[in-house]
């Protein structure tokens, strides 16, 4: 039995998928186990007005939302334990504000060095800021310019202000665009992963926490969402890909299973990579021999039988016009030898895997041989099942039986044949009356040629009954043995799976 | 090759005796089963070849070929497939391949019988009466491989094949096949212990009446089949019946 294995589609499957799937575990768990992204750093005093906004609408009874920061509204002081830190200025700062004690307000974040990292200023801010100075110039602008709808008098203003400008000492630079990046104003207290809240007139506490583990969340979401798809669309190109190298190695192994039962069988198809391409034209040309091979072996084979049957033929012919006593020793030297030759020439041409398996009814197939033998007056007998089906080659397993038959007769005078049914098996058992075989030349008579050397048994035959019958039963994924007969004899078990 | 003449030491045929003609490339053979013939009541010619054979078949035609398998020129299986097609006349294959597989491969052809050789000069004889038996009984005109079905069954005259209604392989001992083929060639009608032993057991041995149902009974039980009522009925007094009806296929 070849060792069973994953076809090469699966393993280049599985590989590309571990491949795939170790990579994306090794990300996740960097994006897991590695400390999260830091909070994003906020303004001091824009936290504390969106505080103060939200604390008038919290008094109203209602709970504020806000983008950014979560907010909640509990009977308790939030702790604060694990927050790096007060700030007591803003404290302070929240506190007047709100015109509460300030025992009654907390205030905590991670302070963040205003050098190291700079403030970013959002578009949209800085394009406001933009438009709303350059209105700011066209609205004095706008007033400087002269009532009256003179065109001289404006020329003379126009005049005046050139004047002016040639005159008055340069004007301060404009400032300049604020950048996109850039250092937060004096004064203004960088912040992140913070905590405020207050305690509102009905001794609740209103708390805004910022942001951020709803935000890592969604992203860890997002990468795995788009993980589990990235995975799951290679994994059909790997399997698709996979399928594509290995379909045509499978009909490669294919064909060259039948080429090798059955030279006759249509080449090989010379396809896929161009290893493959190679190994088939090699099977093919071996398929050429082998058919030539087989049909020089045919030929031969008719030849033989034919050159040393026709003598034979001619032989019982002459015998019929003999005096009784020596035509019935010509029959029986003839018959020897025909034995012999059928014998040799079953032998050289068998081909047990080349007839075709077919289901089969071995109990009926063992009876009819029995009765034909019967029939002819010879001392065979069936016992067994009027059915059971197996799956085999019906001339192979005639041929076989009708060996097993033959050796029973010519070594043990009768042959008792028995079928039965064993689990998986069907059994097949030819007992005979003769000597037995010994135990150390049970396997010697499964070779060609040999012979039982039992005393008194004057074989005719070439000694290949037996190793046909092996050959026909392995070729059915059974076996052969031989074992000893009760009370005396040999007994031949062949067994068949079912 | 010459027509080879009947042994002169055997004596002249009956008139009206079936004729018998011995195609082999073997002299020797030739006029030794010519000789056997003869003296078995038949007449017979011999030819060495098949272009003599069809030389002797459209001069004076005959009865029943006998046909070895290898020859030069055109060989046995070739000219058995010629004869089938004609339908006329009935082949017995005489072959040195005696294997099942070339067996077949005869039958299949459209030979009527195949033996192999060496064998029994009478065996060939008796088998020679039985084929000429059968051909004027059914006087049909088989064609090669043919092969019927009943009831469910199929059964393959050739191959000797019967495969039951599962499509499983039902072998048949020899007396069961040639019972079984008698009942076939005749369906629906009930035949007689001694037409059954005439038809269906051409050998020497003596065979007595008990034999008859013996092998019925054997070939009843191959085609016992719990939905399919009885295929072969007991007529009392009488004889045996097959009640199904072949269809060619």
């Amino acid at each position: 039995m070849p060792k069973r294995g994953w076809p090469i589609a699966a393993h280049l499957a599985a590989l590309v998928a571990m491949a795939l799937a170790a990579a994306y575990i090794v990300n996740i768990a960097a994006v897991v186990m590695l400390p999260p992204r830091p909070s994003d750093v906020m303004r001091g005093d824009k936290v504390l007005d969106a505080f103060v906004e939200a604390y008038a609408v919290a008094k109203a009874g209602r709970t504020p939302r806000s983008e950014g920061a979560r907010w909640s509204i509990a009977d308790q002081r939030p702790r604060t334990d694990r927050m790096p830190r007060p700030g007591k200025l803003l404290t302070r700062d929240l506190a007047r504000r709100l015109d509460l004690d300030p025992g009654r307000v907390v205030v905590a974040f991670d302070p963040t060095p205003s050098d190291v990292v700079v403030f970013r200023v959002r578009r949209e801010e800085m394009r406001v800021a933009r438009e709303a100075e350059r209105n700011a110039e066209d609205a004095r602008r706008s007033a400087e310019r002269p009532r009256g709808e003179d065109r001289r008098v404006e020329e003379i203003v126009i005049e005046d202000r050139r004047r002016d400008r040639a005159d008055a000492p340069p004007r301060p630079p404009e400032p300049p665009e604020p950048p996109l990046f850039a250092p937060p104003p004096p004064g203004v207290v960088l912040m992140s992963g913070f905590l405020v809240a207050a305690e509102l007139p009905d001794g609740r506490w209103l708390t805004m926490r910022q942001q951020s583990t709803a935000e890592t969340i969604d992203w860890i979401a997002r990468a795995a969402l788009g993980i589990g798809a990235t995975l799951a669309i290679l994994l059909l190109l790997a399997l698709l890909f996979a399928r594509r190298l290995a379909a045509p190695i499978q009909r490669f192994a294919d064909s060259a299973r039948r080429v090798g039962v059955d030279p006759g069988e249509a080449p090989v198809r010379e396809e896929g990579p161009r290893e493959l391409r190679t190994a088939a034209r090699a099977v093919n040309a071996m398929q050429a021999r082998l058919r030539a091979l087989v049909a020089e072996r045919t030929e031969m084979l008719a030849a033989v039988a034919h050159d040393l049957r026709t003598p034979l033929m001619r032989m019982r012919l002459v015998a019929e016009n003999a005096d009784p006593a020596l035509r019935d020793k010509l029959v029986k030297e003839a018959a020897e030898i025909d034995a012999l030759v059928s014998s040799f020439i079953a032998f050289a041409r068998d081909d047990p895997t080349r007839e075709a398996r077919v289901r089969l009814d071995l109990a009926a197939l063992v009876q009819s041989l029995v009765d034909d033998r019967a029939e002819a007056a010879q001392p065979v007998t069936y016992e067994g099942p009027d059915r059971l089906v197996i799956t085999g080659q019906a001339l192979g397993l005639k041929r076989l039986v009708d060996n097993l038959v033959d050796n029973a007769l010519k070594y043990g005078a009768v042959a008792r044949v028995r079928v039965r049914q064993d689990g998986e098996y069907a059994v097949i058992e030819v007992a005979d009356e003769g000597p037995g075989v010994p135990p150390a030349e049970r396997e010697k008579v499964f070779r060609p040629f040999v012979r039982g050397e039992t005393a008194g048994a004057q074989a005719a035959g070439a000694g290949l009954g037996l190793s046909a019958a092996r050959e026909i039963a392995r070729a059915h994924g059974g076996d052969v043995e031989i074992g000893d007969a009760q009370p005396r004899g040999a007994l031949i078990t062949v067994r068949l799976p079912v | 090759m010459p027509d080879a003449p009947p042994s002169p030491t055997s004596p002249a045929p009956p008139p009206g005796a079936p004729r018998v003609l011995i195609v082999d490339d073997d002299a020797d053979i030739r006029s030794g089963l010519a000789d056997v013939f003869t003296r078995a009541g038949f007449n017979a010619v011999a030819a060495g070849d098949a272009a003599a054979m069809d030389r002797v078949l459209e001069a004076d035609g005959a009865d029943l070929v006998v046909l070895d398998l290898m020859m030069p020129g055109e060989d046995g299986l070739s000219a058995a497939r010629r004869l089938a097609a004609r339908g006329w006349p009935p082949v017995i294959m005489l072959s040195a391949l005696g294997d099942d597989a070339d067996r077949i491969v005869g039958l299949e052809v459209g030979a009527d019988d195949y033996l192999a050789k060496p064998c029994n000069p009478r065996e060939l004889v008796a088998r020679a009466r039985a084929v000429l038996r059968r051909a004027r009984d059914t006087d049909s005109k088989r064609g090669p491989a043919e092969a019927v079905r009943f009831a469910g069954f199929r059964f393959d005259f050739a191959r000797r094949e019967l495969l039951d209604p599962d499509g499983v392989l039902v072998t048949l001992s020899t007396g069961e096949f040639r019972l079984l083929r008698a009942f076939i060639e005749r369906p629906q009608r009930v035949l007689s212990r001694d037409q059954l032993l005439d038809l269906a057991f051409s050998n020497d041995n003596e065979v007595f009446d008990r034999a008859v149902d013996v092998q019925v009974s054997r070939l009843r039980k191959k085609l016992e089949r719990a939905d399919i009522g009885e295929l072969i009925r007991t007529v009392r007094g009488e004889g045996y019946m097959f009640t199904a009806k072949p269809q060619p296929g």
